[in-house]
């Protein structure tokens, strides 16, 4: 399943980025480009939305680690939201869940954010 | 595409990146279903998270340039533990098994130490023109 993309502004500003499907190696440009699409935008708080990734290796992962460089050296922030039990394992086991605090819904990111 | 009978036995020939990954997940539910496991039973999960690792390096690289050579996958059950092998035509690859895994601003390069540490065995082998892996994993 090819990875989808949509992106919305919540009230407060935040860009909320949702990818659907497996964000693995064929999916991680597609991530990339709406990363680099909300910041031209102007909008350096981003939240990605996991609720629809069903899958993600560690290609995938990277292009999160690339969005996170992206929008910090433009003084924003990124959170993560509803990661399913696979992707918490993978963060887990590379110890990445110490660098991306992750909520259990898009509305606990967003707030205070 | 796949097909298998009883005992569980898939095998594939993967010759595109994208539709090749949906075939191994593809080969991995199958065998979810055929063993009665569910979406959270995390043997399971953890090696299908080392099969994609594997098989999106293999699907990456196992392709030379300007070829047409597919790769041939199969996974197999043997009483409770999972099996596969892939072989591509790739380079050979260096460092299978000591790459650790890189720091947390990296990029690239968890995978193959994934699947190392999520696997029960991983072994590579070159032989003649060929790359054969095999993954190895107690449910």
């Amino acid at each position: 399943m090819s990875l989808e993309i949509q992106s919305r502004q919540a009230d407060n500003g935040v860009t909320v980025v949702a990818p659907t499907g497996r964000l693995d190696v064929a999916g991680a440009p597609t991530l990339k480009d709406a990363i680099s699409e909300a910041l031209k935008n102007g909008q350096p708080r981003v939240v990605i939305d996991l609720e629809g990734v069903s899958f993600v290796d560690s290609t995938g992962l990277g292009s999160v680690i690339s969005a996170l460089k992206q929008i910090r050296s433009s003084a924003g922030d990124l959170r993560l939201a509803a990661p399913n039990q696979q992707v918490r394992v993978v963060l887990e086991l590379t110890t990445l869940d110490r660098v991306f605090p992750y909520f259990a819904t898009v509305e606990e990111a967003l707030t205070g954010f | 595409m796949g097909s298998h009978s009883e005992p569980f036995e898939f095998h594939a020939t993967l010759s595109h990146l994208d539709q090749g990954l949906e075939t191994l997940h593809e080969s991995v539910q199958r065998l979810r279903e055929s063993i009665g496991r569910g979406q959270d039973d995390r043997n399971l999960m953890h090696f299908e998270i080392a099969l994609a690792e594997i098989g999106a390096n293999v699907l990456t690289h196992g392709r030379p340039a300007g070829t047409d050579s597919p790769v041939e996958y199969v996974l197999w059950l043997d009483q409770d533990t999972a099996l596969a092998s892939f072989i591509d035509r790739g380079a050979p690859v260096h460092e299978v098994l000591s790459r650790s895994m890189p720091g947390q601003s990296s990029e690239a390069g968890r995978g193959l130490p994934m699947a190392r540490w999520l696997l029960d065995e991983l072994v590579y082998q070159r032989d003649g023109e060929v790359n054969k892996w095999r993954l190895v994993k107690r449910l």
